[in-house]
């Protein structure tokens, strides 16, 4: 097991200023404008919900947020900091992690590997040190090494250390996104559709295990999901997004029955 | 075997200098930066040691060149390697694939048409008479192994540590790379000087070795022999391009010795002799289609490492 780590960044923020603040986001491909004017903030802690049928622009707003695309207008807050021109490993390294809707793994590299590479922010092991393999860099190595592989053990991938991460089957190489994502020790987790292609049971544990991480962990967890059951279960709030705007934030009863979603999800009668 | 030694000394020699060469490629490669920089910086490294013992360390002539003054240029050809990396590679890596081996390909032009129009670099004849550390090439050996074994040392300790793992990660998923905190530009350029430095000191101590040094050191052939050396040997593990750079180098001696052999057809002597290059090409073509992880893979190691399980299925002998 691990011990709950809290970052100086989680710990830095106060009751009341939110974990992340989306502020009139806009994001515009040629002529086609994915994310259209959506503003919300996620409070510290919060399990919060991004639907919105396909197409709607959810997992473009995740890459604006993580700077992997750049906005076309608006701010993004996290943590009283804008963050809205940083590069990726700027904002990564301050506590933003992430998993791919198409699973982005460093395929050919062991599992181990995977989760030990995400822990570079936290790593301060240089170019010379580490190649003299000075006794202060070996104990870091070490470290890494164990951590990886503690969070390999927490979603239950500890016995497939050294295989090759393109060979695991889709569920595990979700598992192990979510676990390379957690040695980011990041205060925001992103997860972008984790229960993709997994059957109910699977569905019900992934539930259950995206509660316990943001218990041990003190993480405040965003996440895209299709499947409305384990959103409606799962998140304190819920934003719904479509064609790129934003038509319904609120609690999950609320949302589930707001004329405007319905209308999005089924269409018009 | 001393008899040995001295008559092949160039060869061997040349070998260890390919060796180190292929890995200067390799090493932007970690990154997975396809970089034909490296006979630019070879051909840099070779011109300040010129330079410098021509024309700055005036020594007596009929003296041994002193050995730590080479050190000394080695040392100041890997720092300018390395300031020329970081201008060049900041631009140049933000280009991804075939194109970042395009803009480099055309570095190392650049670099050849300047050594042949500057006073400094002596133009079209080049520098000529570099004096010499050592009175046979064999004791090069001296110098280039110890610089061998340590910059294995290096690539082989960097894979295992922090800096290398960022290198991989960059390789593998440059997007995903970024998201886990690995800031890909500067590990790209890390990447690029490291093997820039390299192939500069090895420059520096060419250029005594091959006694002159002109505009045909560091050109376009030399960049495609690194690579046929890093592809052929095998890409994944730094004993590929070491192995590949020493094969590569030797073949063709080896194949000239081979054509001598009594009782071979006439025919197939001489080609083996003048159809070198065309041997050297087939290879090149085969190898990469058969083998396109080239001959030393990192599964060899493993498999070696580690026993193969026992079959789970019991023999009848072993039953009975």
């Amino acid at each position: 097991m691990i011990e709950p780590t809290v970052s100086p960044a989680s710990g830095r923020a106060t009751g009341d200023m939110p974990m992340v603040e989306v502020r009139g986001i806009s994001r515009r491909f040629g002529g086609l404008l994915a994310v259209n004017n959506v503003s919300f903030s996620v409070q510290k802690g919060e399990i919060f919900g991004l639907i919105g049928p396909n197409g709607a622009g959810k997992t473009t707003l995740f890459n604006v947020m993580t700077g992997l695309i750049p906005a076309t207008a608006g701010r993004l807050i996290y943590q009283g900091q804008d963050i809205t021109r940083l590069p990726p490993h700027r904002i990564a390294a301050k506590g933003i992690a992430r998993t791919f809707q198409n699973i982005r793994l460093f395929g050919n590299l062991p599992a181990l590997q995977n989760v030990m590479i995400a822990q570079h922010v936290h790593t301060h092991s240089g170019v010379i040190t580490g190649v003299l393999g000075l006794p202060s860099d070996r104990a870091e190595e070490q470290r890494t090494r164990e951590k990886a592989m503690a969070l390999l053990d927490l979603v239950g991938l500890s016995r497939r250390a050294h295989e090759t991460a393109i060979n695991f089957p889709y569920g595990d190489q979700r598992r192990l996104e979510i676990a390379r994502a957690l040695a980011l020790e990041p205060a925001l987790l992103l997860l972008d559709e984790p229960a993709a292609g997994m059957n109910t049971n699977e569905k019900h544990e992934l539930s259950a295990f995206i509660r316990r991480i943001c218990d041990q962990f003190h993480l405040t967890v965003v996440l895209i999901e299709h499947h409305v059951p384990l959103v409606m279960g799962l998140c304190d709030r819920i934003a719904v997004l479509n064609f790129g705007q934003l038509i319904a934030l609120g609690a999950p009863e609320m949302v589930k029955n707001d004329p405007a979603v319905i209308e999005a999800y089924l269409g018009a009668e | 075997m001393a008899e040995f030694f001295n008559t092949n000394g160039f060869l061997i020699v040349s070998m260890v200098l390919a060796a180190m060469l292929a890995l200067s490629l390799y090493l932007p490669l970690m990154a997975g930066q396809l970089s034909l920089a490296s006979p630019g910086f070879y051909a840099l490294g070779g011109y300040i040691a010129a330079v410098f013992s021509t024309k700055v360390f005036v020594t007596d002539p009929n003296q041994p060149f002193p050995i730590p003054l080479v050190l000394l240029e080695m040392a100041v050809a890997g720092v300018a390697s390395a300031g020329l990396a970081i201008i060049v590679g900041v631009p140049a890596l933000r280009l991804r694939g075939i194109y970042l081996a395009l803009a480099t390909i055309a570095f190392v032009e650049v670099l050849r048409v300047l050594s042949l129009n500057l006073d400094i670099t002596g133009g079209a004849v080049g520098i000529f008479g570099i004096p010499q550390p050592f009175t046979t090439q064999i004791e090069y050996l001296w110098v280039v192994l110890p610089l061998l074994l340590l910059s294995m040392f290096f690539v082989y300790r960097l894979e295992r540590i922090r800096v290398g793992r960022a290198f991989t990660a960059i390789r593998e998923d440059e997007l995903a790379a970024g998201a886990m905190g690995v800031n890909p530009t500067f590990n790209k350029v890390l990447a690029f000087t490291m093997g820039a430095v390299l192939a500069g000191v090895v420059g520096a101590i060419s250029a005594h070795f091959l006694n002159t040094w002109n505009a045909r050191q560091g050109t376009f052939d030399a960049s495609i022999s690194y690579l046929a050396f890093v592809l052929i040997g095998g890409s994944r593990t730094f004993l590929g391009p070491v192995l590949g750079g020493m094969a590569l180098t030797a073949l063709p001696e080896v194949l000239r010795i081979l054509s001598d052999t009594g009782g071979l057809p006439p025919w197939l002597g001489g080609f083996m002799k003048d159809g070198r290059l065309i041997i050297f090409g087939f290879l090149l073509i085969v190898g990469t289609v058969f083998l396109p992880q080239g001959f030393v893979t990192p599964a060899l190691f493993e498999r070696r490492r580690k026993p193969a399980p026992p079959p789970t299925t019991p023999t009848p002998e072993a039953a009975a």
